[in-house]
């Protein structure tokens, strides 16, 4: 047997579970695990950050792009604190994470010795599972098990924290792999199929369980052989095609208008990896009025969490969809009436009018793209743009914060997503206020020479908050008119990126067109007073939607 | 409405912590507490028993949430 050190575990763990590229940042308390990255260069490449977060979107990025778990290292104390807005945003939108970091040594541990915080105290309520390595013979079957608890049933962020002198001891490598948890029988799969038979208004409601478990393909199927209608949560975007005729966009408070109002006429729901976010649901007696609903998830406390569901089944959404298909064999939906309402909603999409909008904009970047561009987004009106208007084609190329709704991710995420993507062209939307949060990050868009176009939809305020100021508190635009001389353009070229600003759609088509194999920045000015609609309030259902006129009784709470 | 739960949970650090804050974190109250050796000839596992008060949605959704914990091994209302 051979004997190495825990640093070197370490990377035999991250090598033999499947990590070829992980990301980071170096300090005192993972110096050996640089070293023992140095040493093993040629079967792991790390990417180092600007910024510790960074790392951990980039980490996140990477595994929405790949499937795969995404790892990121950190040094302890600040280092380890940088991480935890990036694990936070894998905890919520459930995207399978390995946090390793780096702690004093065991014997200071508790003495407030220096860059020593209780990381696995402060990420407790924000991973699936943490573990402190006191001793290094536990070290293998640690990482073993972390990756199984990422990447298995509903998937998250694992953080290991290993000590230094952990790192330093020596110990013999087994060879030891964990076993995954025994897939639970799918159940109830009858009184679905029956629902779906008797249904004169089918709709289904597709998550970020649908894409996560690469089922695309199925709903696809399913939806064509019900004849229904498919809605998204902002997670579930990229599930099917935004060409195919029966998806309807994303439901919910900035939803296209007819997947909101379609999903609340519907009379069985058929949701499928959701968990019914107060975003997407708005009031829930409203929502779940005169409807069956069928709720099929992983993970069941999800199950009656935010929504009582009439039939609730456990399971991965592209194992229980293998088995629903064969016995939905016979069906023949006779609901073109529903179909025929479908297709008058899809009328009520109008978009605002303009000449050089976000919109447009958004939509003139996606002609010049391919099919398996990956994109991602800041938080915010942009954001919500983008899902609305990008023409997605492919499942896993919509990196964006959806449950955390972190400013900041996107600069992280493009580099992960960038780097999973083989270093194809990769599109970040943001706002110049997401962008001023991360934009350190451009450092490592042009040491890594990657082909990112940062397209920044800049209005010179912080949008979103700025429309609920408008709508909800009077116009009083409190901190959010931003006031700054930034200059992008030069800010790309300071980091040594290429740098444009346009003011119409000619001149965005002239930079696409020739766009370098290198970071680029484009200033796309906006007007502040662009909104994002339609609109639920927070709080309110479906009659409340604010679609182009100015709603003044329509208030919100949260 | 009164419920207690017995839990199994392996004998690690912070276990006791992480059963604790799904109640803290969803703001129900812990009245009662005890932590004792499962068997008395294996530390391994502890026997974990918390009284609480909560509606059926409360107690469902404890439940649920405890059964997600990788230290505890079994759950059971009393």
């Amino acid at each position: 047997m051979q004997t190495i050190n825990g640093a070197q575990m370490i990377i035999e763990g991250l090598v033999r579970h499947g990590a070829t590229t992980v990301f980071g940042y170096p300090g005192g308390a993972v110096l050996p695990i640089y070293d023992a990255l140095y040493q093993n260069s040629d079967r792991i490449d790390h990417i180092i950050t600007a910024h510790e977060q960074g790392a951990a979107h980039a980490a996140d990025g990477y595994a929405r792009v790949t499937g795969k778990t995404g790892v990121v290292i950190a040094t302890s104390g600040p280092g380890a604190t940088n991480l935890v807005t990036g694990i936070a945003n894998a905890y919520l939108d459930s995207v399978p994470l390995l946090a390793i970091t780096g702690n004093a040594p065991v014997p200071l541990l508790g003495k407030d010795a220096f860059q020593e915080v209780d990381i696995v105290g402060i990420t407790q309520p924000i991973v699936k599972h943490n573990f402190v390595v006191r001793d290094v013979t536990e070290l293998e079957s640690t990482i073993a098990e972390a990756f199984i608890i990422a990447n298995t049933g509903r998937k998250g962020p694992v953080l290991i924290d290993v000590p230094k002198n952990v790192q330093e001891s020596e110990v013999e490598l087994k060879g030891i792999t964990a076993t995954k948890p025994e897939v639970v029988p799918i159940s109830v799969l009858s009184e679905i199929v029956q629902a779906l038979k008797s249904a004169k208004r089918p709709f289904i409601y597709a998550g970020g369980g649908v894409v996560a478990s690469d089922a695309g393909e199925e709903l696809r199927e399913l939806s064509e052989k019900l004849s229904a209608p498919v809605g998204f949560s902002l997670m579930g975007m990229t599930a099917l095609s935004t060409d195919n005729p029966l998806a309807l966009g994303m439901c919910g408070m900035h939803g296209k208008y007819a997947a909101t109002v379609a999903k609340s006429e519907c009379d069985v729901l058929l949701a499928l990896g959701v968990r019914f976010s107060d975003r997407a649901t708005g009031n829930i007696s409203v929502y779940e009025k005169d409807k069956t609903i069928i709720h099929v998830d992983i993970d069941v406390s999800e199950h009656g969490k935010n929504v009582k569901p009439n039939i609730s089944v456990k399971g991965d959404i592209k194992a229980v969809l293998a088995k629903l298909l064969p016995q939905l064999s016979d069906i023949k939906p006779s609901n073109s009436d529903w179909l025929a309402r479908v297709d008058e909603l899809k009328l009520g999409n109008a978009r605002q009018e303009g000449d050089f909008t976000p919109q447009i904009a958004i939509e003139t970047v996606g002609e010049f793209m391919a099919d398996d561009t990956v994109i991602a987004t800041d938080v915010g009106q942009h954001q919500m743009w983008t899902m609305q208007y990008y023409p997605f084609k492919m499942s896993r190329t919509f990196l964006t914060s959806g449950g955390l709704g972190t400013m900041g991710y996107g600069m992280g995420a493009a580099i992960g997503g960038c780097v999973a993507n083989q270093k194809k062209r990769t599109v970040l939307f943001t706002g110049d206020g997401s962008f001023g949060m991360n934009l350190n990050e451009l450092a490592t868009a042009v040491s890594q020479n990657l082909p990112l176009v940062i397209v920044i939809l800049n209005n010179g305020v912080l949008g979103m908050v700025r429309q609920w100021q408008k709508r909800f508190y009077g116009e009083r635009f409190s901190q959010t008119t931003l006031g700054r001389k930034t200059d992008f353009v030069k800010l790309a070229e300071a980091f040594g990126a290429n740098g444009f600003r346009v003011t119409n759609v000619d001149e965005l088509k002239s930079v696409l067109a020739k766009l370098p194999k290198s970071p680029v920045v484009i200033d796309c000015r906006i007007d502040m007073d662009e909104e994002v609609l339609p609109m639920i309030p927070p709080g309110k259902a479906v009659d409340d939607m604010i679609i182009t006129k100015f709603n003044a009784s329509a208030g919100g709470d949260s | 409405m009164e419920f207690t739960v017995e839990l199994l949970v392996a004998n690690r650090y912070g276990a006791l912590n992480r059963i604790t804050s799904i109640y803290a974190r969803r703001g129900y109250n812990i009245d009662e507490l005890e932590a004792v050796v499962a068997d008395k000839t294996n530390s391994d596992i502890y026997r974990i028993t918390v009284r609480s008060k909560g509606d059926e949605y409360a107690k469902i959704q404890v439940m649920r949430q405890l059964e997600k914990l990788y230290d505890v091994k079994e759950v059971k209302l009393t």
